[in-house]
């Protein structure tokens, strides 16, 4: 079984007096279990409207979108997925400590498994000595990791992460990387929408690009080795010539 | 049915430590304290009849309060979990949208009716300590409060997903302030048309009865306790109307983009 199956995707805002703006514009791929994908695009090219609706925060407007063989709509689909939104931002009012075990409840957890998880993740994000502070006494990059904690309570088997290292200071962004790396040994399927290119290729097993919400090009990264100079000369010609530059030189030769 | 109560549970948790850590919240109970303290000031002064008066103003601030503190705590439920984008990791989860309004709706009813529940004792201790009694009937008022306090808070998050937060804070209030005047406004003009007028009995059926979960007049002028089935009927109405409301919020959070 697959772990996200998206299929002729439109995702269509309406506008006032205007046909609707199709954000995503009939998008098909794949991820299979196991699997680091990373998620291509500029700035407005479709990437968290996509991932919106994988977490079944808006519906498709046409096309299907499938977690694990569920409907991306249904809650249940969510059991197995740890979300680290764009803008991650926690309850003011709340303490990290407080803030996962709201989380692991809504989850279904509970107890001494749930007091126990949380202290695990706090120790693995180093929040352990702000765990009973405010969220609003956190700085950026303690909240970020809060978020990254989150995502990991229940120990999903698909993460999904719209760019995630956003907010992280240089430190911050080398323990998210090690804490990829752990969850990709134990088998955990991720998938991530990054502009940090560097960052993509020393994780990915493949990439998506996509732009102006259609998908215009999809590649292991075992099979860019040699044929681009670098991952982010690849992606800023393709994306500027609007198709894939591989396939252009496939033809021509 | 076991995963909504334990939903619900959290949801509230995380809601109380929320709304007991807000500032707001003691800023209302030191003005309704200040109000029942400013009118019994009358006392030293030697005016006579003043219990009553004093008690109607004690308790005419609680309902005033109450009322406010719950549209506020009611409006802010969902709304501000999607403007601070909380909404994302709360919804990120196995629950359903349903089970978040529910859990939201007893979030907002079970504070709410704690902060009522406060005030009415503060003030209650404050009256007994100025030598000033209330009846059993007092029991009652607190009770029928409650279920109007369930009944406002339904509305209130229904019409949430509908207004913007300032507009359904302000047309909840005029709701639940009006609706005593609203209800004597129909009963006449029901008294001119009969009452088998079609649009009459619609519009009563549609606006809200607020007012029939006040008793503080009578707890004011020492009724006697009023016939239990009385609470009863209302309580069947606030389940009924309260199921209603939240059903109507539903039908539109179901298909909403979220943020
Ligand atoms: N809620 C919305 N209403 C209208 N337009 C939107 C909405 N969300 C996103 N868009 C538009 O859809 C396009 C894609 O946005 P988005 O999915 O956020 O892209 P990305 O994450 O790749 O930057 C953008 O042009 C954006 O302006
Ligand atoms: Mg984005």
């Amino acid at each position: 079984m697959r772990a996200i199956v998206v299929r002729n995707l439109v995702v269509a805002y309406r506008r006032w007096f205007k046909p609707p703006f199709r954000a995503v514009d009939g998008l098909s791929f794949e991820v299979h279990q196991g699997e680091i994908v990373g998620f291509l695009g500029v700035n407005g090219a479709g990437k968290t409207s996509t991932i919106k609706t994988l977490m079944g925060f808006q519906s498709p407007t046409a096309g299907e979108a499938r977690i694990f063989g569920m409907d991306a709509t249904d809650a249940r689909a969510r059991q197995l997925v740890g979300f680290l939104p764009e803008t991650a931002l926690y309850s003011p009012y709340l303490t990290p400590y407080e803030t996962l075990r709201l989380y692991g409840e809504l989850h279904g957890l509970r107890g001494r498994p749930l007091r126990a998880q949380i202290e695990a993740l706090l120790e693995a994000v180093k929040l352990t000595h702000k765990a009973h502070t405010l969220n609003k006494n956190l700085s950026k990059g303690m909240l970020q990791r809060v978020g990254i904690a989150q995502a990991l309570l229940g120990d999903p088997k698909l993460l999904i992460l719209d760019e995630v290292s956003s907010g992280l200071d240089p430190i911050g962004k080398r323990e998210l990387r090690d804490l990829l790396a752990t969850q990709r040994e134990r088998g955990t399927t991720i998938f991530f929408s990054s502009h940090e290119l560097a960052e993509v290729a020393s994780i990915c097993d493949r990439i998506l690009i996509i732009h102006h919400g259609k998908l215009i090009a999809e590649h292991r990264l075992s099979d860019l080795v040699g044929r681009v100079d670098s991952l982010e000369d690849y992606f800023i010609r393709t994306v500027q010539a609007g198709h894939d530059i591989l396939n252009e030189e496939v033809q021509a030769a | 049915m076991m995963r909504t109560v334990q939903i619900t549970r959290a949801l509230m948790t995380a809601g109380l430590l929320e709304t007991v850590r807000r500032k707001d919240l003691y800023v209302v109970l030191i003005l309704t304290v200040l109000l029942t303290l400013g009118a019994s000031a009358f006392r030293v002064f030697g005016v006579q009849g003043l219990e009553i008066f004093v008690k109607d103003v004690a308790f005419t601030a609680i309902g005033v309060m109450t009322t406010i503190l719950t549209v506020l705590i009611a409006a802010r439920q969902i709304p501000e979990e999607m403007q601070r984008r909380t909404i994302y990791p709360l919804m990120a989860r196995p629950i359903t949208r349903g089970q978040l309004l529910l859990g939201k709706w007893a979030t907002a009813f079970f504070t709410a009716s704690l902060c009522f529940v406060v005030l009415a004792s503060i003030t209650l201790g404050l009256l007994l300590s100025l030598g000033i009694t209330v009846k059993p009937i007092f029991i009652q008022y607190l009770l029928l409060k409650i279920f109007g306090i369930g009944w406002l808070c339904a509305m209130v998050i229904a019409l949430s997903f509908y207004l913007t937060p300032a507009a359904n804070v302000t047309l909840s209030l005029i709701l639940a302030f009006g609706s005593g005047v609203f209800n004597r406004l129909l009963l006449m003009a029901h008294w001119e048309h009969g009452l088998d007028v079609l649009w009459l009995n619609l519009l009563y059926g549609v606006l809200p009865h607020y007012d029939y979960f006040d008793m503080s007049k009578k707890v004011v002028f020492d009724w006697d306790l009023a016939p239990w089935w009385v609470l009863g009927v209302l309580a069947g109405y606030a389940l009924l109307s309260g199921m209603g409301w939240l059903l109507v919020g539903w039908l539109r959070f179901r298909k909403q983009t979220i943020g």
